[in-house]
Formats: C-alpha cells, structure tokens, sequence
C-alpha cells in the first residue's frame, strides 16, 4: 500500500469530488457571497466586507425571525418528542394489529410536505374546514375558530409540523426500544420496580444515546425547515407571525432580490446552530461522564 | 404458443425502440425543430387552449421549423420562475410581466424594444390606459395582452334593501360596511390575504385614491408615513371590523366563493373573473347582475377619485431571447382580430381587449355571458373612461419608471405594515413610521436613494 499511495488517493477522488463539489464549494461561496453586495439576477457585485452581518446585528427583522424560528423549532421539537416516544412505546409492546399500526404511523412521514400542508389547511379553513365544523357541532366554540390568523398561525404551524414529523421519532425511537434486552426488565420487575420506574431507571438510561441524536437532528431539521412554513404562510400577510430565519433569508435572496444577504443570513444561521451543537455536544458528554 | 428466444426479443425490442427514437427525432435526421418559450399568466384551462388552437397553431403552420412551448403560470410562480431564469441567462422569449417589473428589467437592460410591432398593431387604437405603461426614452418596451379591471362586487340587492346608495368616500363605505355586517351570519367584506394583494395591490390603491404615492418624485425618498397612507391606514383598520377575523389567512379565490355563497357582502378584491364563481356557486336564482355587481373604490379624504387596479401584464422580449424576431411574429398573431377575439371571449369581460375599436365591435359585445352581464362590460368602460384604472402596484402613472417596485412589494414592508395595522390592531402612525426606516434602508441599498 505505501509503496502506491496514487492509487488510494484514485480511489478516493470520487467521493473527495463529490464533496468537494456538493458540500464544500456551496459552503465556501456562499460565504464569499455574503461578503457581496449582489442582485440576485443581475451579474454585478460589489465586494463589501463584512457590511451585511454588521447591518443584520441591529435588524429588528433579523432578530424577530430567530426568535420565531426558535419557538417553532421549540415546540415542535418538544411535541415530536413526547408524542413519539409515546407512540413508540405503545408500538413496542404486544397487541392485536400492532404491526398495521406501526405501518399506518408512517404515512404522514411519507406523504409530500405539500400534500399535509394543503390537506391541514383544508382542516383548519375558517371558512369550510372541518375542524371549526366539528367545534362549532360540540358546541366548544361559538364562532369559526381563525386557525389561520394571526393568533393562532404559529400553533397551526405546529400541529401540521408536529403531525408531519413525529413518525421519524417513532421510528428510531423504536428501533432502539426493541434492542433492550427483556432480562433488564425482568430483574427490575423482581426488584419491585413498578411502570414508571422501569421506564425511568431502564428504558431512559437505554435509550439515551439514541435520544440525544434524535434531538440533535430534529432540531436541526425544525430550526432549518423551510418548505412547510413557506408553504402554510409564506405567500400570506400572516407570514409576518411565522416568518423564521429560513423563510427571511429565502426572502432576502428571492424577494427583496438581495442575493448576498441572503447568503449572510444562511451564514449566520449556520454558525448558530453550530454553536447550539457544540453546546449540545459538551452537555450531553458531560452527562455521560457523570453518569 | 411459440416460444420466443432471448435473443430474438432482445433484436426485435431494439428495432422497435430504434424506429420510435428515429421517429420522435427528427433532430437526429437533421430537421432541427427550434422551440419558442412562451410564458403568461392566463392559467384557465380553456384560455390556454384557445391561444393553443389560434395563434400558436397560425405561427407553428406559418414557421414550420418553430414549435412554441406555451406554459401558463400564476403570478407568484412567474416571478419566481423568471427571476431563476434570468439568473441563469436562460428567460424565454416572451412572457408576461407585471408593469411594475418592467421598469427594474428595462433599466437593468434586459427588455429589447417593439415600436416596430405597436405600430403594426395599431398605436392609435392602443387604449391609453395602457399604451405608454413601458414606454421609456422614446421606445416601447411592451404591449398589455388584455385589461381586467379590479373593483368591488357587491350584493347590490343586500346594499338597496338598506337604502345606501354606492359609497364614494372612505366614510360612506365604513358606514355601508356597517349596515351590511350582520353578526354570526354575513360580514360586509373580506381582503384577500395574499401579501401581494393586501400588502401591494390595495395599498397602492390607497395611495393613488387619496392623492399619495410610493415615493416622492423627485427624490425617491420613500411616503410611507404621509397623510395620505395615514388615512389610508387609518381607514383600513376601522374597515377590519368588519371582516371575518381569518381574512389575513386565506386567499383571493376563498373571498370570491365567499361573496358567491353569501358569507360576505362585497368581495374586496374582484374582476369579471367573479362571475364565473357567481354562476358556478351563488343560488340559481340570484345569479345575474340584479344581485352582483361591481363597485368602484371609494376616495380617501384628499383624493378626487377612488382609485383601483388595472390586471393587465404586459407580453415582453428580453434581450437575451434566442428568437426574438419569431416572438414579435408571434405577437402579430396573437393579436390578430379573429384570434384575439377569442382569446378575449376565453374569460369575457375579465380579458378586456386593448384595442379601443374593439370595445364597442358587435362581434365582441355579440358574446353570450358580455350581453348577460353587459353592465360589468360597461362599468368597465366607464372606469377607463374616467380614468380610475392604473396597473398593478402603481400610486400614479409616472411610477412605470420606478425600478424598484418589484423589490417593494417582495420585501414585504408594506405587507407588514397593513397587517400590523389592521389584524394586529397596532397604532397606524407608529407602523408606518417603522415601515418608512425599513423602505428608506432599502432603497438606500438598492443604491435608488436620491434624498440627502
């Protein structure tokens, strides 16, 4: 092997190029972008440092959508994981058309993101949508519910994101449940450890690694998500009340035809959630090594 | 059954596969067929069929080496797409515009002028509504397809059962919406969400009705905080009463089969377009213009005249379009009268033809759905005659040399701003105030600030 190194760095070309091509470059010029002031159609530039990120450090705009962005990516992230480690236990034990379930759980996962936006849209129409109707027929509302409108956009913002996404916990949440060997069960039965408890000191400690990824990437998912939240206001005048770090910096590029901005905004979005995953990363490894 | 052997079902599906490949190619024979990009924004399956069996079957008999590729997109996908396109110096050859894109495009460079088709056209029967919208330095830069004018439509039956006679005031119609809301069972009215409409298209209505504008003639420097959209605003938060909470939510179409079934009592934003929803959703026995029928806009405090939008995109050649002579060719057809006509009849009132001599031509008036709705026709006559049309996203006729309003309406500032106002319920001053700081920072940006 040492005597032809070529030929591993042959092999390995492929897959450097395609790196090289797909991750790094994108990277690297977006970066060198955002040090631009660029139209976004027009083929002229003019180099301006660091003027974006010193503009976007005192934009209300900017520091509204991080917020918003960051409750969506909150709650959601807190929702999918309750109902999905719920739904995950329940699917781990033995009943009758488990199995359907298990593969019914999946569909929302599996439909395009357009067809749940549309279809929860629909669902929540003030006007013709089925969940006033049922509201208004229990008698739980006395007019139609503006599902839509500004007061509670951001919640129905969730509640599609929530039901689009919380099969990907199941998923892997379940994966892991079914790993734990049944012996660590038994011996905390024996040792009188009631539900809560063998779920507390078992199945947690168990299925912490695989808890701890599950956070990382859903929160990197939610804090980055753009189409749903596009697509459920983006268009509207109630965008306002949703729009997030993705949707800003989507707008910038392709609205305000601000292309470097909108690359600076990628930027900073991408060293924030850098700095929240080291964070992340330090905190859970001194868990375990307390643990 | 005889057998088939592998090879010999491998031969025969390769000698079929051949000869439909050569079939399907006549590149590859050597007869080059050049394709012409056609985009526009009349996405009616029946519109798009007509322009399908008229014009572009004329040009594609006419030009036998040249297919036109039609392809039809709301407004929302055109920019979008054609923003793409043009960032990849790949735009079609001819597309619609919105007029207040042209002048960004034309100062940028990329629209090539057509006096020599105007003129074939007809200059002089051109109405003036349109005629001299991309017209600069001297040139034409494009020629509307059609006009529809925008408007309310009423329940003229619901407002004459009340005694109110049409509002020409913003107070006249805070007191019409008043008598027309009947709680838990009809609001008087309801703005579609879409930031384009409530965020653009109204606000700009307001402007112009109300003796404003965008921005300051002279110096560019932004009036969002003026008298006129302060009455404006102020206006618009008390006309949010009355209209149903989720407004801000839902979309243009959902406030026409809204009027249709009687859940509102004027749609805010409408067309000839509505009496398609008219006939296809309102009881049977209210669908004529005895119960619908348009309004004009009322007039702010200060304005002469209520003020409303004019839907006509206008057809355009970019400089980078690979056939541009076809294109103009194209146009000739396309507005050829026997064509044109029936591209008109496609959406009847909604598709107002441009040509002034067309607009009283029997054969044009002689159309089933313009002699039933006659009186939406003439409302539309009457509009351009009085001059209450101006296209989209204009506050007066010299902003078609603004090159910034595309950037306006996408930055979504004044969207904010009325949103805030209206459904937040925030003070008007103090919104227009913090939209004035944004639009100045980005035109100072867009390197268009001319203020000191």
């Amino acid at each position: 092997m040492n005597r032809h190194p070529l030929v591993g760095w042959l092999l390995l070309a492929p897959s450097l190029l395609l790196l090289g091509g797909l991750v790094v470059f994108p990277i690297l010029y977006n970066v060198w972008l955002s040090l631009h002031d660029k139209h976004a159609f027009m083929p002229v530039q003019a180099f301006v440092g660091l003027k974006h990120y010193v503009y976007f450090a005192s934009d209300p705009e900017f520091w509204s959508s991080v917020r918003y962005g960051a409750i969506y990516a909150g709650a959601t992230l807190v929702l999918q994981l309750l109902l999905g480690v719920s739904a995950a236990l329940l699917l781990n034990e033995g009943f009758r058309g488990r199995n359907l379930l298990r593969g019914v759980v999946l569909f929302p996962y599996m439909i395009p993101t357009i067809v749940a936006v549309i279809l929860w849209k629909w669902l929540l129409n003030d006007s013709y949508g089925l969940v006033n109707h049922l509201l208004l027929s229990a008698g739980l509302v006395r007019a139609p519910v503006a599902w839509l409108g500004k007061d509670h956009i951001m919640a129905s913002l969730v509640l599609t994101s929530v039901w689009q996404f919380f099969p990907f916990v199941v998923v892997t949440y379940l994966a892991r449940l079914q790993t734990i060997p049944p012996e660590l069960y038994e011996a905390a039965k024996v040792d009188g450890a009631a539900t809560w408890q063998r779920f507390l000191h078992v199945t947690l400690p168990q299925t912490a690694n695989v808890l701890f990824v599950i956070v990382l990437l859903r929160s990197i998912f939610m804090f980055t998500k753009f189409d749903t939240v596009w697509l459920m206001a983006g268009e509207g005048g109630v965008s306002r009340y949703v729009r997030t770090l993705p949707v800003y910096a989507y707008a910038r590029s392709f609205t305000y035809l601000q292309a470097g901005m909108g690359a600076a905004l990628a930027v900073l979005m991408f060293a924030l959630l850098l700095v929240v995953t080291a964070v992340y990363f330090r905190a859970f490894r001194r868990e375990e090594a307390a643990a | 059954m005889r057998q088939l052997s592998r090879r010999r079902f491998l031969a025969g599906t390769a000698v079929t596969a051949g000869t439909a490949l050569l079939g399907r190619a006549p590149a590859a024979l050597g007869q080059q067929v050049k394709e012409l990009q056609v985009w526009h924004t009349e996405v009616e399956p029946q519109t798009v069929k007509t322009i399908q069996d008229t014009s572009i079957a004329e040009f594609e008999k006419k030009f036998p080496g040249f297919k036109i590729k039609q392809q039809a997109l709301g407004w929302g996908d055109l920019n979008t797409k054609l923003l793409a396109a043009l960032a990849a110096g790949s735009p079609p050859d001819l597309t619609h515009l919105n007029p207040f894109m042209t002048a960004s495009l034309h100062v940028k460079g990329l629209l090539r002028p057509m006096d020599e088709l105007i003129r074939a056209l007809g200059e002089k029967d051109i109405h003036e509504a349109t005629l001299k919208l991309q017209y600069f330095d001297g040139k034409y830069y494009g020629v509307t397809h059609a006009m529809g004018g925008t408007y309310f439509a009423e329940r003229r039956d619901l407002r004459e059962a009340k005694g109110i006679k049409p509002p020409e005031t913003y107070a006249d119609m805070l007191n019409l919406a008043a008598a027309l809301t009947e709680e838990g069972k009809r609001w008087a009215t309801q703005m579609p969400g879409e930031k384009l409409y409530m965020g653009f298209v109204h606000p700009a209505e307001w402007l112009a009705g109300n003796s404003g504008a965008w921005v300051d003639a002279k110096t560019w420097r932004p009036q969002l905080n003026g008298k006129p959209m302060l009455e404006a605003l102020d206006y618009a938060q008390k006309l949010n009463k009355f209209m149903p909470a989720g407004w801000s939510g839902q979309k243009y179409l959902d406030t026409l089969a809204a009027l249709a079934t009687g859940k509102i009592a004027m749609a805010h934003l409408s067309g000839a377009r509505t009496i398609g929803y008219i006939e296809r959703y309102a009881p049977e026995s209210m669908r004529d213009p005895d119960h619908f029928q348009p309004m004009f806009r009322p007039r702010g405090p200060q304005g002469r005249v209520g003020m409303s939008a004019l839907d006509g995109e206008n057809w355009a050649v970019f400089s980078q379009s690979k056939y541009p002579n076809e294109a103009f060719e194209y146009l000739k057809l396309f507005f050829k009268k026997e064509h044109y006509l029936k591209y008109c009849h496609s959406v009847p009132i909604h598709l107002t033809p441009i040509f002034t001599s067309m607009l009283s031509d029997a054969e044009y008036l002689a159309n089933p759905r313009i002699k039933k709705w006659r009186s939406w026709h003439d409302f539309m006559v009457r509009g351009l005659k009085e001059h209450r049309f101006l296209p989209i996203g204009f506050s007066r006729p010299e902003d078609n040399v603004l090159p910034f309003l595309a950037e306006l309406d996408g930055s979504g500032i004044v969207a904010d701003m009325v949103v805030e106002v209206m459904v937040g319920g925030k003070d008007p001053k103090a919104e227009a105030d913090r939209a004035q700081k944004r639009a100045e920072e980005l035109l100072a940006q867009l390197g268009a600030k001319r203020w000191s």
